[in-house]
């Protein structure tokens, strides 16, 4: 008798597992969004919010979770919390091939911006020199990571030279000032707040890594797109229109940047020169970070080609743009 | 009796493996147990980050915890005892621990970091942290649970202090001190990895594998790491109650 209830029991627990994991209850009248902590990348998402570009585009948006970096946010995504959110397009790849979340990208946020930062008293003039240092990224997978590696491979080095380890952006400067590290690699505004605050120098801006490359993107979860595609196109819509206002009025942003990240101007417009705003992805590149995070075993994917055709879904973007 | 505490468990894998093949529990939310299986079978062999095995990583999280739980019981245990024998000196140094007990361990990690860096330092600071008041109240409380007849019976028998400390109150003491040391040792495993959490200089730590895990969002090693460091957890309380019946042969 006894074992009859333990096993009941079980059978009991699993099912209301099952039940509780399965149902994530959406919220069905607001577009539930995510961007991440102090990222200059995502302006375009706060100028909406902001300039009421999203109420003017009909949406009730609301920030469901604001991130530290990508890989939390896609966790996010991957519990059914968000409808759309802004995250560097590495973790989003990651993400998806390896089948942890669905979510495809409608637009691009920014190319470019982030840095690599070392200490203000490095003698370093190049990658070389910081061979056998401590360099920090802000997580497996991310942009930031693919840079940094992407960098050691031109130079001709190898990740074995550097000790590379992972902290969180808001710990780097406090990393950099106490001499844990010899520098690292993160978004804007976070070099730009090193070299202001003293504690640090630029070494290399990406875009001498690799120019132009694709960062932070506008993704949306699979289930969100096919079932409200309108509301999705009006996200993309007002993304455009941000974007473009951020480019039109470079005055105008920044008090909006100065608000969302809590840093000092001198910082937001150092960053701002750094980081590029356009909303048309490059798909190639996209191919690339696929095929470099597939070689460093971080994802298996066969066909790269494929895989970006799935993931990367400009069709709502062209049609606004066509108009 | 081997039946009941093996068909159990393995009924419960059998429906969990079940239930995830009919798609009832999504496997990147919950993976099913074969899953778990080929997660922790990457883990050992290509490493994560690839090239960091599975078991650098358990050696590093050990290190760390063995250097801040020994260096919380070489602290807590002769204050406690000294705390419990001494009422004077408990009344002074009590309110000060009253404040700093509550505060929980992992609170401290942005000051460790401040005060000792990303390294070993912070994370034994931290280790030690969540190892020490077990250890402390359970020695203090194991010297205030002595019959106060043995010791008036030592006295009497014209014992010296130092005796009476020695052969009354060690001994009497240690069983508690024990008790103590074992969920010192279990909060202290607890802490290290939520310490590992926010960095670690060399790389390799089960805190920072579970970390990188969901970095790259594989739920089936995440899992993986989780069960090892319960197994290793239990696995650790297990030596140090032998160690206890070994020493405290006479209950």
């Amino acid at each position: 008798m006894k074992k009859k209830i333990s096993i009941l029991g079980i059978v009991f627990l699993l099912i209301t597992l099952g039940v509780a994991i399965r149902s994530s209850a959406a919220d069905l009248k607001s577009v539930r969004i995510g961007y991440l902590q102090n990222d200059i990348h995502q302006l375009a998402c706060w100028v909406a919010l902001e300039k009421g570009f999203y109420t003017q585009e009909g949406l009730e948006v609301k920030v469901a979770g604001i991130f530290k970096a990508g890989p939390e946010l896609m966790s996010a995504f991957a519990a059914g919390a968000l409808d759309m959110g802004y995250v560097g397009i590495a973790p989003a790849t990651a993400a998806v091939a390896n089948k942890a979340a669905r979510v495809v990208v409608l637009a691009q946020a920014n190319s470019e911006g982030s840095a690599l930062v070392i200490r203000k008293d490095s003698p370093a003039q190049t990658l070389g020199d910081l061979k056998g240092k401590s360099l920090a990224v802000p997580g497996h997978s991310t942009v930031q990571d693919f840079l940094l590696r992407k960098a050691i491979a031109k130079a001709q080095l190898t990740d074995q030279q550097f000790s590379i380890m992972v902290i969180k952006p808001p710990e780097m400067i406090a990393a950099l000032r106490n001499k844990d590290i010899e520098g690292f690699i993160a978004w804007e505004p976070f070099p730009a707040k090193a070299a202001t605050g003293d504690v640090g120098r630029v070494l290399s801006p990406s875009r001498e890594i690799w120019p132009d490359h694709p960062c932070c993107v506008l993704a949306a979860d699979t289930q969100f797109l096919g079932s409200r595609p309108e509301e999705a196109k009006k996200m993309v819509r007002a993304h455009v229109r941000a974007t473009d206002f951020i480019n039109q009025h470079p005055k105008e942003i920044i008090p909006i940047a100065l608000k969302y990240t809590g840093m000092d101007e001198k910082t937001i417009l150092q960053a701002l020169k750094n980081v590029k705003y356009a909303y048309a992805l490059n798909r190639e590149a996209e191919k690339e970070y696929v095929h470099f995070l597939s070689q460093w075993k971080f994802i298996k994917v066969e066909d790269g080609s494929a895989f970006v055709t799935r993931f990367v879904n400009l069709q709502l973007l062209n049609e606004i743009l066509k108009k | 009796m081997t039946r009941d505490r093996i068909l159990p468990p393995l009924f419960f894998l059998l429906i969990w493996q079940a239930l995830s093949a009919l798609e009832w529990i999504p496997s990147y939310k919950l993976p099913s147990p074969l899953q778990i299986v080929g997660g922790l079978k990457e883990l050992i062999v290509v490493g994560l980050p690839p090239g960091h095995p599975l078991h650098l990583h358990l050696l590093f999280s050990l290190y760390r915890v063995g250097m801040g739980f020994a260096l919380a019981a070489l602290v807590a245990v002769p204050l406690g005892l000294s705390l419990g024998w001494w009422r004077r000196w408990r009344r002074i140094v009590s309110p000060l621990l009253e404040v700093i007990r509550p505060i929980p361990p992992l609170a401290w990690i942005p000051i460790a970091i401040l005060w000792f860096g990303i390294g070993i330092q912070s994370a034994a600071f931290i280790i030690f942290l969540g190892a020490f008041f077990p250890i402390l109240l359970n020695t203090v409380s194991g010297v205030l649970s002595i019959n106060p007849t043995l010791i008036e019976a030592a006295r009497t028998l014209q014992a010296k202090e130092r005796d009476i400390f020695l052969k009354v109150l060690w001994p009497g003491a240690i069983p508690s001190i024990f008790v103590g040391l074992r969920i010192g040792m279990g909060i202290g495993w607890m802490t290290l990895v939520a310490a590992e959490f926010t960095g670690v200089r060399e790389g390799y730590g089960l805190g920072y594998m579970i970390m990188t895990a969901r970095d790259i969002q594989r739920a089936d090693e995440i899992v993986a790491g989780m069960l090892i460091i319960g197994l290793i957890g239990m696995l650790i309380d297990w030596v140090i109650r032998i160690i206890e019946r070994r020493i405290v042969r006479w209950r």
